[in-house]
């Protein structure tokens, strides 16, 4: 909207600079703070890059502080959620994808008929799914733990499965059922006369069609569950029922970790969903502007 | 086809109750880990629970007691008090920040611009509760990779104590606040940038109209919309922030950073446990919040035919 002249055109320039700077600054920190040792980043407090950069934070943390390496040769203490990350890794992997496949096996459903079937409850519903995304997570936290606690749900997958799954479901549901109005309603109408079921003309013709707004919903799922930390924090305190968030969330005030170790967990945990982002970027963002605008 | 012989599954439906069959998981969903809950929170901030009731298993019920207990206590109102201020300080940020570089952004020519248009989504990736470690290790006072920067820059002589002082610290906690939810707001408006037609620039750009005017004309009437769905958004989740202030502050130092979300967890899971004061603390942020969802639902009703 400008016109280019040199000088507009360095000022631009330099704006992106600063943005770049911006987004990369707590990236390039974590990466430096994860290759360095705790005596490194004590010594010289000034520094920006130390002298001697090591791979043992990474070590430590893979083979479940098995492999101290040089760094961690004098430490006798080392908190066992570190040695856990496999278990938390997997723990984290598998409540991503439960809950995405049951947010997108429900919220398709219901995202469907909402967008194709007008009645008076339908549209209630729908609006019931907007109010519903809003409502915070702690306020659900507190019954939740009661009611789990008294079920016996708590230290379990599949109660942050269940808790999550349903937490998220408005918001596929908002992200799904603008894209399922825009498929001509005349092609399910066409395999209807040829014999088909409402049903079967939803699982043959629509769902087909609609692989782009199931991927960009299903990504966006499995991003905010592998980000998720309240809901597991609170219904599971047993180490071998922790998700990545909630072993990072111990970290926060053990005096027997620093910084490095930290943030090297940090990378551990943020890689998946980073290299998400970065296949699937065209995905996301059609996902996320369908679910806040046109819901 | 001979209808009796149809197994079910095959069977046609009524459109109103496929409908309905298709969303019982929804509604089951719905009703169990959302209407329930929030149901229940409302029984439970009426009643004395703390972990001996917990045990036995008996709610007294105690009337508003509990509701105020917690329009009593001092630091309701300051985490009230800091919810507000990190709301319009985020969400004010996020907005002037998201069109200027949606802008930037949408800007042709420039081939920096492609560069931050890829990098945009990356904090979006970044899983809350390590966006707020990593930026208490930027923040640190000794260690900290932001004092080692500015040093290295020759911009401070001493180490600034950025989270640690009461001062600052609730401004320190808005910045990673920021970072994060940033792309959500700048897609959204990058995305109704390009749905302004270049048509209207051109013609703007005939009559002689400058950048700026051509913005106040033709842009900012355009974007309007996304903002107002943008500000509601925002404010609706920043209000209930928590992973940052978890990783960066706890709260502190002393009460400078306790939001609302921040006192319930604290005073429902950390001893002495009240879990109705905990809800009742909880209820009130959720209709707080929950006026504000009717607000964006009167807004996106008001011109959307879904």
């Amino acid at each position: 909207m400008f016109k280019t002249t040199p000088t507009v055109k360095l000022m631009l320039h330099l704006a992106n600079l600063m943005v770049i700077f911006f987004i990369l600054l707590p990236v390039v920190a974590v990466f430096i703070g994860s290759i360095q040792s705790e005596k490194a980043l004590q010594a010289d407090t000034r520094r920006l890059l130390p002298l001697e950069f090591t791979l043992d934070n990474f070590t430590v943390i893979l083979t479940k502080g098995e492999q101290k390496g040089r760094i961690f040769e004098q430490v006798t203490y080392l908190p066992d959620n570190i040695k856990n990350f496999y278990v938390a890794f997997a723990n984290s992997t598998i409540v991503a994808i439960s809950v995405t496949v049951l947010t997108l096996l429900f919220g398709s459903l219901s995202a469907y008929t909402l967008a194709r079937l007008r009645y008076r409850w339908t549209l209630f519903l729908l609006q019931a799914n907007i109010v519903a995304r809003f409502v915070p997570v702690i306020v659900l936290m507190i019954p939740l733990y009661i009611v789990m606690r008294s079920v016996g749900q708590l230290n379990s997958l599949s109660g942050v499965i269940i808790a999550e799954t349903g937490f998220l479901l408005p918001y596929a549901i908002l992200i799904l059922a603008p894209y399922f109005d825009t498929i001509p309603s005349e092609l399910e109408e066409a395999a209807r006369i040829d014999g088909c079921t409402r049903f079967t003309a939803f699982v043959r013709i629509v769902l087909p069609l609609a692989t782009p707004a199931l991927a960009a919903c299903g990504v966006i799922m499995f991003i905010i569950s592998w980000h998720e930390l309240l809901i597991p924090l609170i219904l599971n305190a047993r180490p071998n029922f922790m998700t990545l968030p909630v072993v990072i969330a111990s970290l926060v005030g053990d005096v027997h970790v620093f910084f490095n170790l930290m943030m090297a967990i940090c990378l551990l945990a943020l890689a998946p969903t980073v290299v998400l982002v970065a296949l699937l970027q065209k995905y996301i963002v059609e996902g996320l502007s369908a679910g806040a605008v046109k819901g | 086809m001979n209808r009796a012989r149809t197994p079910w599954f095959r069977r046609e439906m009524s459109a109103g109750r496929f409908a309905l069959v298709m969303n019982l998981p929804t509604l089951l969903c719905l009703g169990l880990v959302l209407a329930y809950p929030v149901g229940y929170a409302a029984y439970l901030s009426v009643h004395r629970v703390g972990l001996g009731q917990l045990r036995r298993g008996e709610f007294a019920f105690t009337g508003w007691e509990n509701y105020g207990r917690v329009l009593e206590d001092p630091l309701f109102w300051v985490a009230i008090k800091n919810t507000l201020i990190f709301t319009v300080i985020t969400v004010g940020s996020e907005i002037v920040l998201a069109v200027a570089i949606a802008l930037l952004i949408n800007q042709a020519g420039i081939w920096t611009s492609r560069i931050t248009r890829f990098l945009i989504l990356l904090p979006y990736a970044i899983p809350p509760i390590c966006n707020g470690l990593i930026w208490s290790f930027l923040y640190s006072f000794q260690f900290g990779f932001l004092n080692r920067i500015l040093f290295t820059a020759g911009l401070i002589d001493d180490p600034v104590n950025w989270a640690g002082n009461p001062d600052t610290a609730l401004y320190a906690v808005t910045v990673p606040y920021i970072w994060r939810t940033l792309p959500f707001a700048i897609i959204l408006v990058h995305a109704a940038l390009q749905g302004i037609p270049r048509e209207l620039y051109e013609q703007a750009a005939i009559d002689g109209a400058n950048a700026w005017h051509r913005f106040r004309q033709i842009t900012w009437p355009m974007l309007q919309q996304i903002i107002a769905i943008i500000l509601i958004l925002r404010t609706a989740f920043a209000f209930a922030v928590f992973e940052e202030i978890l990783a960066i502050t706890q709260g502190g130092p002393g009460d400078a950073t306790w939001v609302a979300a921040w006192y319930s967890y604290k005073i429902t899971f950390a001893p002495p446990n009240n879990f109705g004061m905990g809800s009742a603390s909880a209820f009130i942020l959720t209709l707080m919040i929950a006026a504000i969802a009717l607000v964006y639902l009167r807004l996106i009703y008001r011109r959307v035919t879904l």
